[in-house]
């Protein structure tokens, strides 16, 4: 894809290409290991708080060396071709005397191209990998990927990265969630910086200007919404006053007040499956009301969103009053693009709704944060000829000097794309971002100048600089925390994995097809229990069994 | 031919195949030159592949390979037989090529037929060149065309909510998938796919009407019995190709097409094996179902060239 080889200037360097620690791995593949039980390894303790100094030596290679690093952030990309166009990972590649040749898979194909490199020759398999496990992962498990040898175990290799052990020290949680339970740790998780708990950046998001027209306050129950989704349809003459997902449901931003989820979800600990539950039923039925009444998108199931709002040609326009989007889409923040006509168009974020007197949602699609750590997480190829620089250099990212230049840009960039506050931490320039100079639109600035979605984020930087209003929208996101969300890191075995794999592919399909029909009435709702027994007997309890054994292990990590 | 014959008649008795084989390579040295790469297109892409059948029997794991992937015999095929999709994908397959068959297959013959009785050749040519246009857009286009088309305010729903349908986008419904889908081929195909019965109708001896016309034939009457059997064997040779792909219903536009709410009707063992194989990587499935599918494709193109041979002396091999 997109690949470009910059030169650059070499360095010289202190040797320290540390063999001592790695004898496990010394480039060969780590394979079975680990067994049962993690008790076998540990993470070594770091008296390092969160990278506050760096552990690692620049530069990380003697020579100049090109690793090749999978980034599925295509549309992150502005209008920059490479990524080596942008101001830090030059910097980074000057620290580190580590060249990067970049492969970003196309927007919307990232899951598949993902399942492709496994089935490559494995020296074309990427030296890193940045995937967001919950979509882009091995069939059967992360588990079997190192066993199967993709990926290195990376608790062979703890020494070379201090940076990130460091972290593992600082978030008491974190290591429940990086190893798993036949003690591998299959990636570097991406984690937050400052993170207060229950961070949200997507969830329902309703135009503000259509309620001000109908004088309705934001709603907070179904009655509510079904009162002002008539008002938008009836008084406005909005074609989709609810804009959904081709299946019908959302993440279950929308269905969180009837106490399910769309797939698997926990109450107390114990794996739920929402289509099994009598709630989930009550659901669909409000929504089939809702089609019958011209509440909901008449041409839902053609729609390419699958969540999150995905049809920019009805949602930047006035035929939508209610959908899912994320934080940065909230108020007028696509005016710069010139995509939105109607010039009172205000989005606003909106809670999860409610049943009247019924008890507070417990659920939203968590997205991008659980306990501190981001759904991100990079993978070393097993079958790189550069294991370790691979390492360190990913490893670098966790360092403080590192990712601060990573989320504000370079130090040299001090006066433009961030000053320092009072206290000394850094600030993001809004007004560079968003009115920038040379008249580059926000989203070439941020490819530009710093990392999109480093593996630190720094929290203060998604919001500190945002207008007020905007930035409003997390808060109402995180009002109910999402204490049935079954966290990414609760991970089967191999075995168990294909077993489930088996299963769950076709009920998933089932599902969704069965949620579609259920609204639109090609399928009646008295038919939801022999539709129940049908998942039955394709499996789906054999599946609860085994996420509910995956979260008990989990829980006693 | 003639020597080839002989040659061969010749050594039937007194050699043996390798010594007979030599002796012709030698004779026809140009013939098999002219063959060589047809015989290695044919072994490189289509037998070569062919031991891929054997990730039907295994669990596959691409790491391991085929010489290493783990043997569990049948289970595969087991698990698609017993599974919950396998009468829908059977039935869904059978049904769109059936119903593609009855419609698609007449339709180009009559159409040639009409073409064939029009005297003004410029017309003719027209109407020919229209036909066949559509044919040239990309299958891409024409599904986003079905789309705009079925959306809830589409023309052809409102066409259809015009005869009374009162269920939404037509494009949403499984009842319409099959409709739209062999209407939209018919669209696209049926000009170019008369092509062939167009140039078969023109080799036809014009002595053989000119005599039905002295014996008193009218038109219908010359068309039953001079046009028609002239152009017979064409008709059933191609009738038997159709039939060899019955089993074949080609993924391309039906994954553009069909969407959650339209799999009932729409999923198709090919887009199955599509969603399984390449979206999931479950390799050693697919490969069953697939081989599954050829093995029932083989079976009715053996079959109804049989028929054909037994009914009318006319087959593809």
């Amino acid at each position: 894809m997109k690949k470009n080889i910059l030169k650059f200037a070499s360095a010289a360097l202190a040797a320290a290409m540390v063999l001592a620690g790695c004898s496990g791995g010394g480039g060969s593949t780590p394979s079975g290991g680990g067994g049962g039980g993690g008790s076998a390894a540990d993470i070594p303790k770091s008296d390092v708080v969160k990278g506050e100094t760096n552990g690692q030596t620049y530069p990380i290679s003697e020579e100049k060396i090109s690793l090749t690093y999978w980034l599925p952030q295509e549309n992150s990309m502005g209008n920059i071709a490479d990524w080596n166009d942008n101001e830090f990972f030059q910097w980074l590649e000057e620290k580190t005397n580590i060249h990067i040749d970049f492969e970003v898979p196309t927007t919307g194909n990232e899951a598949q191209a993902f399942k492709n490199l496994f089935s490559v020759d494995q020296k074309e398999m990427p030296d890193i990998l940045y995937t967001q496990p919950a979509t882009q992962n091995y069939r059967d498990g992360m588990d079997a990927a190192i066993e199967d040898g993709y990926f290195v175990d990376l608790m062979q290799y703890l020494d070379l990265m201090p940076n990130y052990v460091s972290w593992l020290n600082s978030i008491p949680t974190a290591k429940k969630d990086v190893i798993t339970d036949s003690g591998k740790m299959y990636g570097f998780w991406s984690f937050w910086d400052n993170i207060e708990e229950g961070y949200a950046d997507q969830g329902l998001a309703v135009r503000k200007d259509f309620l001000d027209k109908v004088g309705e306050p934001i709603p907070e129950t179904y009655e509510d919404w079904e009162r002002v989704l008539t008002k938008f349809k009836d008084e406005l003459g909005v074609k989709a006053p609810l804009y959904t997902s081709k299946y019908g449901i959302d993440y279950g931003e929308f269905m969180a007040g009837y106490g399910i989820a769309p797939y698997f979800y926990q109450v107390n600990g114990e794996v739920k499956f929402g289509p099994m539950q009598d709630e989930y039923k009550e659901y669909l039925t409000m929504m089939h009301d809702w089609y019958t009444k011209g509440l909901l998108d008449p041409d839902f199931a053609q729609r390419q969103s699958t969540g999150v709002t995905a049809d920019s040609d009805v949602t930047y326009n006035d035929a939508v009053g209610l959908r899912v989007d994320w934080g940065t889409r909230m108020t007028d923040a696509y005016f710069t693009k010139g995509e939105i006509e109607n010039p009172d168009y205000w989005l606003v974020a909106a809670p999860q709704p409610k049943k009247s007197g019924g008890a507070d949602p417990a659920w939203r699609e968590v997205g991008n944060n659980f306990h501190d750590i981001q759904q991100v997480c990079v993978l070393i190829s097993a079958s790189s000829e550069h294991i370790e620089e691979a390492i360190k250099w990913v490893d670098s990212w966790y360092a403080k000097d590192v990712y601060l230049n990573a989320n504000y840009g370079i130090d040299s960039e001090e006066g433009t794309t961030w000053y320092a506050a009072e206290d000394g931490h850094r600030v993001s320039d809004y007004d560079f971002r968003y009115k920038n100079p040379d008249g580059l639109d926000s989203l070439t600035v941020a490819a530009k100048y710093w990392a999109k979605n480093p593996p630190i984020r720094v929290e203060a930087m998604q919001i500190e600089q945002m207008p007020a209003d905007r930035a409003e929208s997390y808060a109402v996101w995180s009002k109910y925390p999402a204490t049935n969300y079954i966290p990414v890191t609760v991970t089967m075995t191999s075995d168990e994995n294909s077993e489930y794999a088996q299963y769950y592919t076709d009920i998933e399909t089932f599902v969704q097809e069965n949620n579609v029909k259920f609204i639109n009435g090609e399928r009646s709702l008295d038919e939801y229990d022999a539709y129940r027994d049908t998942l039955k007997s394709m499996g789906i309890e054999t599946c609860i069994e085994l996420r509910q054994a995956a979260l008990d292990r989990y829980n006693k990590r | 031919m003639t020597t080839m014959k002989k040659s061969a008649e010749a050594g039937l008795n007194k050699k043996t195949f390798v010594e007979r084989l030599k002796m012709d390579l030698k004779n026809h040295w140009q013939m098999y030159l002219m063959a060589l790469p047809v015989i290695l297109y044919f072994l490189l892409f289509n037998y070569l592949p062919m031991a891929g059948i054997i990730m039907g029997f295994q669990k596959y794991s691409v790491r391991k390979g085929i010489l290493g992937s783990q043997f569990i015999g049948f289970a595969n095929f087991t698990r698609f037989f017993t599974g919950p999709y396998f009468w829908r994908l059977l039935r869904n397959t059978l049904l769109i090529s059936f119903y593609g068959l009855i419609f698609s297959f007449p339709l180009p013959i009559i159409f040639a037929l009409c073409l064939n009785e029009v005297r003004n050749a410029k017309f003719k040519k027209l109407v020919q060149t229209i036909s066949y246009l559509p044919y040239f857009i990309s299958v891409v286009v024409v599904v986003s065309i079905l789309f705009d088309f079925g959306k809830s305010n589409g023309i052809i729903t409102n066409i259809a909510q015009h005869f009374g349908w009162n269920g939404g986008a037509v494009i949403a419904s499984s009842k319409w998938f099959r409709s739209l889908y062999i209407g939209s081929n018919l669209w696209q195909h049926l000009g170019y796919n008369s092509i062939i019965f167009i140039s078969a109708l023109a080799a036809i001896d014009p002595t053989l009407y000119e005599a039905a016309r002295i014996d008193g034939a009218n038109r219908w009457q010359q068309t039953l019995h001079v046009t028609l059997p002239g152009i017979a064997s064409t008709i059933v040779v191609l009738l038997i190709l159709r039939l060899g792909q019955i089993m074949g219903v080609g993924y391309e536009k039906i994954i553009l097409m069909y969407g959650p709410s339209t799999y009932e009707t729409g999923d198709v063992i090919a887009s199955y094996t599509y969603r399984v194989g390449i979206i999931d990587g479950d390799y050693g499935y697919s490969s069953a179902v697939n081989l599954f599918n050829s093995i029932v494709n083989m079976i009715v193109l053996f079959t109804s060239n049989w028929f054909s041979r037994k009914l009318n002396d006319t087959s593809i091999f």
